[in-house]
């Protein structure tokens, strides 16, 4: 398992975590390679999780955009309404795996922690979840789902009180409790091995889409969208399409417009170390981490994964970004061309996609990752509306 | 800092996060820590995001950063506290990273640091900062925390230079969590095996003059003491207060 994707990713640690990414290593190793293993997640990932998850053409949305069609890989009908529980599945069985009787997690939107409290429960195991106050003040409902599963929701009040704090703090938890406690992180974020075990149990997302594409329309897709935070879903998406034709587009949460830098790592930071892991952040002069803004929870984070970073870089991948006006916009063109209320951080991607589109011939086909629904939202949005 | 074996009086070694809104009072501290008996300093750099850090010093690092404390106040109070102790730069990687780790170490080597602690910094990310380090003349100081191998406590004894550092325990500075007591003696004999000459400090957690007694009864040669420091300072960090303070820990004899 490589440590670097080119010259990002690494571990930057203390070294009191050094002998669990070591066993989390090894521990993923032994098990892609277990029959007994790769039969249960197989199994679990039909019954427990719901996939496949449907490719659906988007007529609707595809005539506001009067150019390529667009195709939604729908992620939010996986249980518990994202493609986080795809991670959290495979992590759970790997906790059972190291007989880790516990499991911490950090939340933005919720829906991790959401889908950590689902196995935390399917699997028997003590659950609890880090998240920022201003998290949980603008994703009450997911709050509130993680407690009704069993889970422990901790406020996080340090620092920005949102996604960057609360794995901080949960970090911290995992340097006390290291020898009883997994950390389930959410994003392909985060030391070695993190990254490279996020995204192998998200790209199911990218395989599904090169199967069914080739189902739908007799070939790939001409380009892949997915919005990024760390970029789970987009890593997912991107990672089995990352040999071929493809074109890739990463969309970054742009903040309210015309005022600073939102939460675009990749389109407007630096390479830097953050949790871990040598990639691009938003930092000062000094490297501090900077204050991020989005409207979107999950997508308001100053890094990315690092593999991100690699394919930014390589050139392979092309990152945006989408300011908070759009991507409600979004929202709604998703809700009414097509019934469907799509999660503000695929939101973003929602209108990176139909942009795209507008500049391509009818032939040409776009598959967004609709990587979330956005039930957790309506809040924000009803207030973002007035 | 071979302060037990050699001396019989530990050699002791206080924390102290820089903070512009300190500037004032630094030397005055700094003179008496040295007075108390303090054999060198650990100056922090404030970090966003302190992830190895208890939630006392945690608050520290976000309140010199309110305070607006940037790196031109870290070479400052390094060309204050270095002509009065030897001082080492505790940072996180990453203001190492972004300034280039060469320019970096540069300027704290000319400003006066003797060392450099990396809390995020395991040791198969080390080389390139031990090569800047090397190149200044500032010894790069690793940690070991419990849990991990003697083998592996070995080979970063034999990468660490100036002394190593010995976390106490499971956790963050500050203090000892529930059920986190760790018998420290196999790591401290691995790191004497492998580098017989090299100090080994214990830190995090290391408060008063038990918790001193506890940790030198595992064969170190000194304590590291951050947590209790910024809260004496809190408290009441007047010279005379805070050279009482760290008397009471520099006093405690090895056992035995």
């Amino acid at each position: 398992m490589p440590r670097r994707f080119g010259r990002f990713g690494g571990a930057y640690v203390p070294e009191t975590l050094v002998p669990a990414l070591v066993e989390l290593e090894a521990t993923w190793r032994s098990a892609r390679r277990d029959p007994e293993f790769r039969a249960q997640l197989a199994l679990l990932r039909t019954t427990l999780a719901g996939r496949p998850t449907p490719l659906y053409h988007a007529r609707r949305l595809s005539r506001r955009g009067r150019g390529a069609e667009i195709w939604l890989k729908r992620e939010d009908l996986v249980h518990g309404g994202a493609h986080k529980f795809n991670n959290a599945l495979g992590q759970g069985l790997l906790a059972v795996r190291m007989h880790k009787p516990r499991l911490i997690a950090e939340t933005g939107a919720g829906q991790h922690g959401v889908a950590t409290a689902m196995i935390g429960a399917a699997l028997g195991l003590e659950t609890e979840v880090y998240m920022g106050e201003v998290d949980i003040e603008r994703q009450r409902p997911n709050v509130e789902r993680m407690e009704l599963l069993g889970a422990r929701v901790v406020p996080v009040r340090d620092g920005t009180r949102t996604l960057k704090d609360a794995i901080n703090r949960a970090l911290r938890d995992w340097i006390a409790n290291v020898r009883t406690t997994h950390y389930l992180l959410g994003s392909a974020v985060g030391p070695h091995p993190f990254p490279t075990i996020v995204a192998d149990f998200q790209s199911v997302i990218g395989r599904e889409v090169r199967r069914q594409s080739i189902r739908a329309f007799g070939r790939l897709p001409d380009l892949a969208v997915a919005c990024v935070g760390g970029g789970s879903n987009a890593i997912g998406t991107f990672h089995p399409l990352r040999r071929t034709s493809v074109e890739l587009l990463g969309v970054e949460a742009g903040g309210p417009r015309g005022r600073g830098r939102g939460a675009a790592s990749l389109a407007r930071g630096s390479p830097g170390v953050l949790h871990g892991s040598f990639s691009y952040v938003l930092q000062d002069a000094d490297g501090q981490m900077e204050e991020t803004t989005s409207i979107s929870a999950g997508l308001d984070y100053a890094g990315v994964g690092p593999e991100h970073a690699f394919l930014k870089e390589s050139g392979r991948a092309r990152y945006v970004s989408v300011h908070d006006e759009e991507a409600l916009a979004a929202f709604h063109w998703l809700a009414e061309d097509e019934g469907i209320l799509p999660a503000l951080e695929p939101a973003h991607a929602i209108y990176a996609a139909v942009r795209e589109a507008r500049r391509r011939p009818a032939r040409e086909k776009i598959v967004v990752t609709l990587s979330g629904r956005g039930d957790k939202d309506l809040e924000v949005v009803r207030r973002a509306s007035r | 800092m071979r302060g037990t074996r050699e001396r019989g009086s530990p050699s002791v070694v206080p924390y102290l996060l820089v903070d512009r809104a300190r500037r004032r009072s630094l030397r005055g501290t700094v003179r008496a820590l040295r007075d108390a008996g303090a054999v060198a300093l650990e100056l922090g750099f404030p970090f966003s995001d302190p992830i190895a850090d208890g939630p006392v010093l945690a608050a520290s690092h976000q309140a010199a950063l309110r305070h607006g404390t940037d790196w031109r106040d870290l070479l400052a109070a390094l060309r204050t506290t270095s002509p009065i102790l030897p001082s080492a730069v505790m940072s996180y990687a990453n203001p190492l990273v972004h300034r280039g780790l060469d320019r970096a170490i540069g300027e704290l080597a000319s400003a006066g640091a003797s060392g450099l602690i990396i809390p995020d910094l395991s040791l198969e990310e080390s080389p390139p900062f031990r090569v800047a380090a090397r190149r200044h003349g500032v010894s790069l100081v690793l940690l070991a925390a419990p849990g991990i191998s003697g083998d592996r406590v070995g080979r970063i004894a034999r990468a660490s230079r100036g002394f190593l550092y010995l976390v106490s325990h499971y956790g963050t500075t500050g203090g000892a969590a529930r059920g986190s007591a760790v018998d420290l003696r196999p790591l401290v004999a691995a790191a004497r095996r492998a580098s017989p000459r090299l100090p080994v400090l214990v830190g995090f957690g290391v408060r008063d003059r038990a918790s001193a007694r506890h940790a030198l009864a595992t064969g170190a040669d000194g304590v590291i003491v951050g947590t209790a420091v910024e809260e004496q300072l809190a408290r009441d960090g007047r010279p005379g207060s805070m050279r009482r303070f760290l008397g009471e820990i520099a006093a405690v004899r090895a056992p035995g």
